[in-house]
């Protein structure tokens, strides 16, 4: 095999691949983490404004917050571009999407930071 | 043993939709699918259309839907299938051209996309023979080679069922064949082939492929090793 090496270019679905394997290993962590500490330490029931504020009193914890949200909304939003790669059929339709369903991420992720950073404040 | 055997049967000359035939044969557990409908088209029904060549699993000809999934009618035996009732139906993605013959023409289309042939434009060695490979490196794509192109890996496909256009897991292990060759020289090209949506990236790991091979090759493996050559 030797001759392999000569076309080094990346295509998109090359990286969108690799990105849902790094996106995917990422997820054990910290969405198996986020389930452990959360569901099963915490409880849900025991989730209030007080808890938030005291957990995000820790810069890291908004960051592990943070990149949950990027990347496992990364890894989701991803996986529904390969099921709807299942349904169109055109390469310029398929741009369209690809597109679209990054911006639908950029926004959702943006506002999720903008929650994370501005905190928890007293309600008036 | 008595077998209920049915049948896809669609003529597009006459026929609006395919219809399924039902017919009871008589035969012995170690007789095959392939041995049920040669009995049904000498006996029953000589209209009765289906591929069949060598008839022991060398020829690729007879890759068929059988009790749901694909396989070589000549390699089945009855009794590995644990019931009397024998459903047999044409590979599925392609169009049907009668009963359980599909159209292979747009199968064999990616398979020549990949380039499956030898590619060596270098000068001969010395003597002027064989351009001579270790055992090692003949072990390296020993697997891919087994291919006899019956289209059952392709077709039995998610991927592919949802877009012909996919290059399918039959071209991908013809590509692996060469591109893991040591005397090979067009690996790059057929990776950039491969480089597309609707090439190694479409493959999403369902298995049903190294399922349905008659040859046993590993293709889902051959796959990820295609997938990492490109990412090397
Ligand atoms: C432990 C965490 C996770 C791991 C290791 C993981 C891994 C993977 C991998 C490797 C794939 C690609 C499969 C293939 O095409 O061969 C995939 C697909 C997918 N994942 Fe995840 N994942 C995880 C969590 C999640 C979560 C939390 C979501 C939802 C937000 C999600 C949604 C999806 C979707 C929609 C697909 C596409 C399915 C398809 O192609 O039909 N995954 N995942
Ligand atoms: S008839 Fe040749 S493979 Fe079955």
């Amino acid at each position: 095999m030797s001759a392999v090496n000569l076309e080094k270019r990346r295509s998109f679905d090359q990286i969108a691949w690799n990105a849902m394997r790094y996106s995917g290993v990422l997820l054990i962590f910290l969405a198996f983490g986020h389930v452990l500490l959360q569901d099963v330490i915490v409880g849900v029931h025991r989730i209030d404004l007080d808890y938030v504020a005291m957990r995000w009193a820790n810069w890291g914890w908004r960051m592990y917050d943070l990149f949950l949200l990027a990347f496992a909304f990364a890894h989701g939003m991803n996986g529904v571009r390969q099921v709807l790669s299942d349904f169109v059929h055109q390469e310029r339709h398929m741009r369209a999407v690809n597109v679209a369903l990054l911006v639908v991420w950029l926004v959702v992720t943006l506002m999720g930071a903008a929650a994370i950073f501005g905190g928890v404040r007293p309600v008036q | 043993m008595q077998v209920h055997l049915k049948v896809f049967r669609f003529n597009p000359e006459i026929d609006r939709k395919p219809r399924y035939d039902r017919f009871d044969v008589q035969a012995e557990p170690t007789e095959r699918v392939l041995d049920l409908l040669e009995m049904v088209k000498n006996y029953n029904d000589g209209t009765l259309a289906f591929r069949r060549s060598c008839a022991h699993g060398v020829c690729g000809s007879d890759a068929m839907r059988i009790n749901g999934r694909n396989a070589l009618a000549c390699k089945v035996l009855l009794k590995d299938l644990n019931t009397d009732q024998v459903t047999v139906e044409p590979l599925l993605g392609m169009r049907v051209i009668k009963d359980l013959i599909v159209d292979m023409e747009p199968f064999f289309a990616h398979y020549r996309s990949v380039m499956p042939y030898l590619v060596n434009d270098e000068p001969l060695p010395e003597d002027g023979k064989e351009r001579l490979q270790s055992p090692q490196e003949q072990e390296r794509f020993e697997d891919t080679t087994k291919c006899i192109l019956c289209a059952a890996c392709t077709t039995s496909c998610p991927s592919f069922w949802a877009s012909e256009n996919y290059v399918g897991p039959a071209a991908i292990v013809n590509a692996h064949r060469f591109i893991y060759d040591s005397r090979d020289r067009a690996g790059a090209k057929r990776l950039a082939v491969l480089n597309q949506r609707m090439g190694v990236w479409a493959c999403r790991t369902a298995f049903n492929c190294s399922e349905a091979c008659p040859r046993d090759i590993q293709i889902t493996r051959a796959i990820a090793e295609v997938k990492e050559a490109l990412n090397r």
